[in-house]
């Protein structure tokens, strides 16, 4: 140690003392050197010698100039610094020093030179050096890794936006700029619903609150406004983004352009049609044919004359009524079979589509021996829906209740309202679903029907058309003991 | 052929089907009786002997052919004539029920008035 202190005193206490600072500065996990006014070392620890890889006879006595490479004692101004630690007596505060000398690898330190004081005049200064390299590789690889999200999040295709819990937009994508024809710049700070379709709002402020509340990841379909007035159907996925204390702090979306699924859903829905189109052929046949037949019956008897004139207009009332029915016949079955262009939400009256639906199963039903239990309430049930869309899925449902009883059977269909939901049950008393088939059934292309017989789409696109109504639909089936689903939608 | 005056079996679910079916035959002197199901039909069976009948393909209660092949059980010299707008003259179903001798013949709906007169007269 430094000759002024240790000449002081050489009491057995004081050697004490001596020993247990000497500890304290070897266990110390930062480099420390003491500098005498002539800038000469006189004190180094362990972990200085450990690290730049010196012995303390090459180190203690010498310069500072001979122990630090002359670069850093320049860039540093180590002379000047210590200077005035040694006449003012104040402290230099933490500075980031690169360490570079020949056979030791680069370090970064962070230094500070104390001065060490005795009775008011400066003895020493203290040059305090701590090894900060791993924490500046680990902050520049922080920053490479963000680097690499940032880029990951501005290439991906699908939409990623982060706003604060208020739905106040952080950041924005190039995906999202580039659909919604709005940058970044233009929407930072605005609310995200003020972008989103407002048919959408309540659904919106549902989903925030859950966040809000800490729930986690919610979906949601809402259409994106864009800049040219238009909108863009979009699949969103809302992760509420948490604080390292685990606390929501902001939330993430992520957005999926669905304008080409819904091309391709639109087109299935189509195929799938006309698939059942197919399917009630036979029974739409027979059922215009009859009143076709009583019409021509009724003509044959007019032209042939001669008639009672009670009889004439029986015969002209019958053909009246004959047209009308054979038109009403083909008025449903064009309705069922008009693609669904632009699905439009409005007020429907499920009794009367339930009881229109039903109309046209029930050609195919009659000529399957299947009997009719129909509960329809006489009031109207009013939703809202899509009204080309509902049928499809009434009309997939009963045609599968009916081929699901090919030797005849009872075919229920209900309809009723509790707790704010209307509710459909389709029933049958056919041969069931086995039970390893019950998770599948709903999944598009799965059916057990001989090859050409099933297209494995209609429950699968019922699923799909309920979900669009925010409704759901469930089955109750066992083998051979029938099968019941049952649809529920939001009353309006 | 039928003679007029002999008693024609209908069976048709549609009452307007019977309705033309019994005023041409009626008018042509047959006497008719009329059934809207399968059973219906069986149970009039029992009561009266038909020299004819005419069978809708598809009823409620049973299917036509099948109604055909049961009246053919009981009464083995009926002539069943089938009258649908289910079937096609060339379908199979209705091809193999004529030969098998199930069915005479098969009229499709609309059908024209001289035909069903036809059917009866050989």
């Amino acid at each position: 140690m430094g000759e002024s202190i240790a000449s002081l005193n050489n009491s057995p206490e004081s050697q004490r003392y001596q020993q247990l600072y000497d500890m304290l500065l070897e266990a110390i996990p930062s480099s420390v050197l003491f500098i005498d006014r002539d800038l000469r070392i006189v004190s180094a620890n362990r972990n200085f010698l450990g690290k730049n890889r010196r012995t303390l006879p090459d180190t203690i006595g010498h310069r500072l100039e001979e122990v630090f490479p002359a670069i850093i004692i320049d860039q540093m101004d180590f002379p000047g610094r210590i200077r005035q630690v040694f006449e003012k007596n104040f402290r230099v505060k933490g500075e980031r020093m690169t360490y570079r000398a020949p056979g030791i690898p680069l370090r970064i330190y962070y230094y500070s030179i104390l001065p060490f004081s005795w009775q008011g005049v400066v003895e020493l200064a203290m040059l305090l050096m701590d090894d900060v390299t791993e924490q500046v590789r680990l902050g520049e690889e922080v920053r490479r890794v963000e680097r690499h999200l940032a880029s990951v999040v501005e290439s991906a295709q699908d939409i990623v936006l982060s706003t604060d819990l208020e739905g106040r937009i952080l950041t924005w994508n190039t995906a999202a700029e580039k659909l919604s024809g709005f940058t970044l710049h233009a929407v930072r700070g605005h609310n995200f619903f003020d972008f989103c379709a407002d048919d959408d709002q309540g659904e919106m402020e549902r989903v925030f609150t859950n966040l809000q509340a800490g729930k986690d990841a919610q979906m949601a379909e809402w259409d994106l406004k864009t800049r040219d007035g238009g909108r863009i159907p979009v699949s969103w996925i809302f992760s509420p983004m948490r604080d390292h204390l685990g606390e929501a702090a902001g939330i993430v979306a992520v957005g999926r352009d669905l304008t080409e699924r819904r091309k391709f859903e639109a087109q299935l829905l189509q195929t799938q049609k006309l698939a059942a189109l197919g399917v009630m052929a036979g029974g739409i046949a027979h059922e215009i044919r009859n009143p076709l037949a009583v019409c021509s019956s009724a003509a044959q008897f007019i032209m042939a004359g001669d008639l009672e004139p009670q009889f004439q207009r029986e015969c002209a009332e019958k053909i009246h009524a004959g047209i009308l029915r054979a038109s009403m016949i083909i008025e449903n079955l064009l309705r069922f079979a008009r693609p669904t262009v632009a699905p439009d939400i409005k007020e429907i009256n499920l009794t009367t589509l339930l009881a229109e639906t039903l109309s046209l199963a029930t050609n195919q039903a009659r000529i399957a021996k299947i009997e009719l239990q129909a509960q329809l309430p006489r009031e109207p049930i009013f939703i809202s829906g899509m009204e080309g869309l509902l049928p499809q899925a009434f009309m997939n449902l009963l045609l599968n209740a009916i081929k699901a009883m090919p030797d005849g059977g009872e075919l229920g269909v209900a309809l009723g309202q509790a707790d704010g939901e209307a509710w459909v049950s389709i029933s049958d008393t056919g041969q069931g679903i086995a039970p390893g088939d019950l998770n599948n059934i709903f999944d598009p292309f799965y059916t057990t029907a001989p090859v050409g017989q099933g297209t494995g789409l209609g429950l699968s696109i019922c699923y799909s058309i309920i979900k669009q109504h925010f409704g759901t639909i469930t089955v109750e089936s066992g083998a051979d003991q029938g099968s019941t689903f049952t649809v529920r939608l939001p009353i309006l | 052929m039928t003679d007029p005056g002999e008693l024609i079996l209908i069976v048709d679910d549609e009452p307007d089907m019977c309705w033309a079916l019994e005023h041409l035959l009626n008018k042509q002197g047959y006497v008719t009786r009329k059934a809207l199901t399968a059973l219906e039909a069986l149970k009039l069976m029992e009561r009266h002997r038909f020299a004819c009948a005419f069978l809708d393909a598809k009823l409620p209660d049973m299917d036509g052919l099948e109604l055909a092949r049961r009246i053919r059980e009981r009464a083995p010299d009926m002539r069943i004539l089938m009258v649908s707008g289910y079937f096609y003259r060339d379908d199979l179903a209705i091809q193999e029920a004529i030969a098998q001798g199930v069915i005479i013949d098969f009229i499709s709906k609309p059908f024209l008035q001289a035909e069903i007169l036809r059917v009866l007269e050989t």
